[in-house]
């Protein structure tokens, strides 16, 4: 025989024995004792209770109104001990910290824990370990970033040069095994579009109509090419020598005083071109050009280089001409004047804008970011046109 | 520590996202999830359950309401919200990032 103790479960009054009692009570006041701290305590405690008497009164039928203490015994092996995500993790401590779900879902879902920093990594390096860092951090061939940097060096008349060297005095080296891990990292997110990029890209080298495609492209800028080449060279070439011949040593003052023009107007072509291709690679549009409209944007930057190349041309081919038939001696001192105002000119550029106008500012705050923003954007849309090319070649 | 142990902890980590997954299907109650969850690897208990529910509904992942059922009293059902779904799907995406990752390392 045992004493009965009627409780209220949510709303339905139950019999129980009285040492199921104190097994519930126990079990409860464990309950409240692991939410004491939860906002929604009082809901889930009367889920709790709901769910208990759900139970008991499986247990109960037309000649059974008593919940037994073993009846009880067994609903609460059913329940479980309530959990909660403290507990979880002061249970699980040692054996998975991070894993035992934080309580902010960010956590659980970011992938990786760390955060990728850029460094300089000399193992592999050709230089500093500029490239390789560089390649590290994006997680792109070094191949890649040398041929892109060697290719802005190219472009802007050695400016690459010395952001090359601004990246080798500022940023650190990987020295411990921490800093290589952070480097390298672990993935993060947009590891997977390259990931998917570099694939698509596989294919799409693949593809036989695109490689014919791109032969018959080729041929065609080639001879292009050729042809502009050899109109602006001859002419200008042809111009500033006679002018320089005519002239002898005044010629060489005029020539030397003529060359901080060409330096400005060509600096200030590349300042616009950069911050063009920085506009448009990070927002899309430019000054209401929307060539997402019409083309993708690798194409656009593409369209950028090739009408700064026509636009810089005439500069171009004027220094040439000034270059040109000087003796090594003159020529060194030219080029060293042209190259010093260019730079001077550019620091300048940068340096009035990154004090003047906000969103410089903010570019040059957050460089390698958006650096890689930019980057990731215009990468993105080599992998939608590849996608669409090999859509159109499987149809 | 067992292989199960460790197994656990990562059941443990991923039971919200089978809850979020369960949810999408289609509107379901406490029971339901549990029956669904008993035939897998991941069965539970309300102990679990409840307070983690309460925490997913904090976060806005899942929304609820009341149901009158033919048997005994209402119940809550429960369906994803807006962020709950893209955090559905953002899983979904880890998760298939994490099996390439696993099965590319070592052999």
């Amino acid at each position: 025989m045992n004493t009965v103790i009627i409780v209220n479960l949510n709303g339905i009054a139950f019999h129980l024995e009285e040492p199921g009692f104190q097994t519930l009570r126990n079990y409860l006041d464990g309950a409240q004792a692991q939410l004491a701290a939860n906002p929604d305590k009082a809901e889930i405690m009367s889920d709790l209770e709901q769910a208990i008497a759900d139970k008991c009164s499986h247990y109960l039928g037309p000649h059974k109104n008593v919940v037994t203490s073993a009846d009880i015994d067994r609903v609460i092996a059913q329940m479980g001990p309530v959990q909660t995500e403290a507990a979880d993790t002061a249970a699980a401590s040692g054996a998975a910290p991070e894993a035992a779900a934080q309580p902010g879902t960010a956590k659980n879902t970011s992938p990786g824990p760390s955060v990728r920093r850029l460094y300089q990594i000399r193992e592999g390096a050709m230089i500093s370990g500029v490239c390789t860092g560089i390649a590290a951090y994006l997680d792109v061939d070094v191949t890649v970033v040398r041929i892109l940097f060697a290719l802005f060096a190219i472009l802007t008349y050695g400016l690459g040069v010395v952001v090359y060297i601004g990246m080798m005095l500022v940023i650190p080296f990987a020295n411990t095994s921490e800093e290589h891990a952070a480097a390298t990292g672990a993935p993060f997110n947009a590891q997977q579009v390259i990931d998917r990029a570099k694939k698509h890209y596989a294919e799409f080298k693949d593809s036989k109509e695109w490689r014919q495609h791109w032969r018959e492209q080729r041929r065609e800028w080639r001879r292009k090419w050729r042809t502009e080449r050899l109109w602006w060279g001859t002419n200008f070439q042809r111009n500033m020598y006679q002018f320089r011949s005519g002239t002898g040593y005044a010629g060489q003052i005029i020539a030397g005083l003529m060359l901080p023009f060409l330096a400005i107007g060509n600096t200030l072509l590349s300042c616009a071109l950069l911050a063009s291709i920085v506009i448009l690679a990070s927002t899309g549009s430019l000054l209401g050009w929307h060539p997402s409209d019409s083309m993708p944007l690798w194409a656009a930057v593409l369209v950028l280089l090739i009408v700064f190349g026509a636009l810089s041309s005439p500069f171009r081919h004027a220094r040439k001409a000034i270059y040109f038939n000087q003796s090594s001696y003159s020529l060194f001192w030219f080029t060293a004047w042209y190259e010093a105002i260019s730079l001077a000119l550019f620091a300048g550029v940068c340096w009035l804008g990154y004090t003047h106008i906000p969103e410089v500012h903010a570019f040059f705050e957050n460089f390698v970011e958006n650096m890689r923003t930019m980057w990731l954007n215009i990468l993105n849309s080599v992998q939608h046109s590849a996608q669409h090319i090999a859509a159109i070649s499987r149809a | 520590m067992t292989p199960d142990q460790k197994f656990n902890a990562i059941r443990k980590g991923l039971l919200e996202f089978l809850i979020l997954k369960i949810i999408s299907a289609d509107k379901v109650y406490v029971a339901d999830m549990m029956k669904r969850l008993d035939a897998t690897d991941f069965a539970t208990q309300e102990g679990t359950l409840y307070p983690l529910l309460s925490k997913m509904r904090r976060e806005e992942l899942v929304d609820y309401e009341w149901q009158e059922s033919e048997a005994g009293p209402p119940r809550k059902y429960y369906q994803l919200t807006a962020k709950g779904k893209s955090q559905l799907a953002e899983f979904a995406d880890y998760w298939n990032y994490l099996n390439t990752t696993i099965n590319q390392l070592g052999r």
